[in-house]
């Protein structure tokens, strides 16, 4: 028999054994990144790989501006559509909805969460993108595709709907549990005396909502909307399917493009030297945005107890 | 308390009122007045319907489902009860301070004109003007006059609690309810909402409930003892705690029940 006091020893060590090894995972996966990405940075400088656009195997060019910036935006695009629909579902789920549909909305809405990603990109792929092709460019070449100067930028291309706009809708679609379930949980946080108080004073429904409810919980709501963010800037098997996976200027936003991510997992299997070494300094831009995000999200999200 | 001898006009009139949760009564039968510029003090043990009759007052059991009024609270001879009421209205002149301060999250002057603002007073020396008046009011000026521009949650407890006083009183309401005002508070800053109380009732009408009989005993002028749903008595306050009519209040204003 131990002693109690040996038994305490022993799973102290083990508790502090397992969280230690976390921390030695993550360190580990950042030195392997920056000693494999050692190479390429060196080759063309840092800066320099992050603006340079170019990503040609004959030549032996490989810039991140391309991918980064198809990262950037499709993350920005997703939010822009998650968000309203997000914020609204949450809305509904604590402040409109029946007691007989909250669960079978909040239930579906976490299953939304719960689907692999690669079932979003075959979805995508075989579904959304001829949607796309079939209905959405045609409206909006026509009418955006018109104006002077940005119009270009609105038409149509004819890659069988697979590109930038499809790829940022669908990681869209991906993202809105988070900042749903996040914003729905905020929104429950407000003590009823607070929209009670505003109720006293006159307020409507919406006044409540709009002045107290959501004021009161932006912080959590900005904490939220950044995990997400930080969900789509990785985001790796959807957007390979329908993003195209093509090195060349962004010419309409429903172009095939290419992100950081669809980029690794194409070009992985086959590259070697400087391609290789210039995945992985994609694969460490990507850590570190993530790693910003999380920071930051850690800012605004309510201390955890 | 009361110095005159006729009593005062009634601006409210509670009569036969019940009250469901749902199929549960809060509320048996209630009959009171609620007189012109006094203070009326609600007590009774937890769960006795005092805070419940209160929320009737400006219909906030509204806010939640399956809660049903049965007779009637006449005010200027209208039944505020009555579903075509414009409840908006109603909540404007029937304003409502909580058991905790619940300062809004903006500015300390934002959620005093919060209330001037939901009325469309736009106009910002107007705004400013009654926000001054406010939290004149509500004893709080001299402490916060240099402070409008900061978060409201920045402020101490009792002085949050005045600003929820002085926010509900920006808007001119001819009563206020006050639901358990004090009871988060410490002694010094319940004694200043106390006095601040009793200098309102020139302006108002107060109802009070309160867990605290000293507190009735201190500040209202008429004092109605609840117990499970029912109205148990009603009279002027120093009847209530010196002469009771009914053995149970003077169990209870005595200790020995509650």
């Amino acid at each position: 028999m131990f002693s109690v006091t040996l038994k305490n020893q022993i799973f102290k060590s083990m508790c502090a054994f397992s969280a230690v090894s976390v921390l030695l995972i993550v360190l580990g996966m950042l030195i392997t990144l920056v000693v494999e990405s050692f190479p390429a940075l060196r080759h063309f400088g840092f800066l320099n790989f992050l603006t340079t656009a170019d990503w040609n195997y004959s030549k032996e060019i490989f810039g991140a501006l391309r991918p980064l910036t198809g990262t950037v935006i499709s993350s920005i695009i997703a939010l822009i559509a998650a968000v309203p629909v997000a914020v609204g579902t949450a809305i509904f789920l604590t402040e409109l909805c029946p007691d007989k549909l909250r669960r079978p909305i909040g239930t579906a809405v976490e299953l939304l969460a719960a689907i692999p990603s690669i079932i979003y990109g075959m979805w995508g792929l075989l579904v959304f993108a001829p949607f796309m092709e079939k209905y959405v460019e045609p409206v909006v070449s026509a009418s955006l595709g018109n104006l002077p100067i940005i119009g270009n930028f609105f038409q149509a291309n004819t890659q069988g709907g697979v590109g930038l706009l499809t790829a940022s809708l669908v990681l869209a679609i991906m993202i809105i549990p988070f900042i749903a379930s996040i914003s729905r949980d905020a929104f429950n946080q407000v003590p009823d005396m607070l929209k009670e108080s505003a109720y006293g004073l006159g307020a409507t429904r919406w006044e409540t909502l709009y002045q107290v409810v959501i004021p009161y919980s932006r912080n959590a709501m900005a904490g939220g909307i950044i995990i997400a963010m930080g969900r789509a800037l990785g985001e790796t098997m959807a957007v390979a399917y329908v993003i195209g996976n093509r090195h060349a200027p962004l010419d309409s936003i429903f172009s095939p493009y290419s992100t950081i991510t669809s980029v690794m997992a194409n070009e992985f299997n086959e590259a070697a030297n400087l391609q290789m070494s210039s995945l992985f300094a994609l694969a460490l831009i990507l850590f570190l945005a993530n790693f910003l995000a999380i920071i930051a999200a850690n800012r605004f999200l309510p201390a955890k107890k | 308390m009361a110095e005159q001898k006729s009593p005062p006009e009634d601006i409210l009139n509670v009569n036969n009122l019940s009250f469901y949760y749902g199929k549960n009564l809060a509320l048996n039968q209630v009959t009171l007045p609620i007189r012109k510029n006094r203070i009326t003090s609600l007590i009774g043990p937890s769960g006795c319907g005092k805070t419940t009759l209160l929320r009737c007052f400006n219909r906030m059991h509204d806010l939640y489902p399956n809660n049903r009024y049965e007779g009637e609270i006449l005010m200027n001879s209208h039944n505020i009860l009555e579903k075509n009421v414009d409840i908006i209205a109603l909540r404007s002149s029937l304003g409502m301070v909580f058991q905790k301060p619940t300062p809004f999250p903006m500015s300390v002057f934002d959620n005093i004109a919060y209330g001037l603002k939901l009325k469309n007073i736009r106009n910002q020396n107007t705004l400013k003007e009654k926000v001054e008046k406010a939290l004149r009011q509500a004893a709080l000026w001299d402490e916060v006059k240099d402070r409008l521009k900061e978060n409201a949650t920045g402020l101490s407890g009792g002085q949050q609690q005045r600003l929820s006083i002085a926010r509900t009183l920006a808007v001119e309401p001819m009563v206020m309810l006050f639901d358990e005002c004090t009871s988060a508070l410490d002694p010094i800053s319940t004694q200043k909402i106390e006095d601040l109380i009793v200098d309102l009732k020139e302006e108002m009408t107060i109802v009070a409930v309160t867990h605290n009989m000293q507190q009735a005993a201190r500040i209202s002028d008429y004092t109605a003892l609840m117990y499970i749903g029912k109205l148990v008595e009603y009279d002027e306050t120093d009847n209530i705690f010196t002469r009771p009519k009914n053995k149970m209040t003077e169990e209870y204003v005595s200790g020995r029940f509650g």
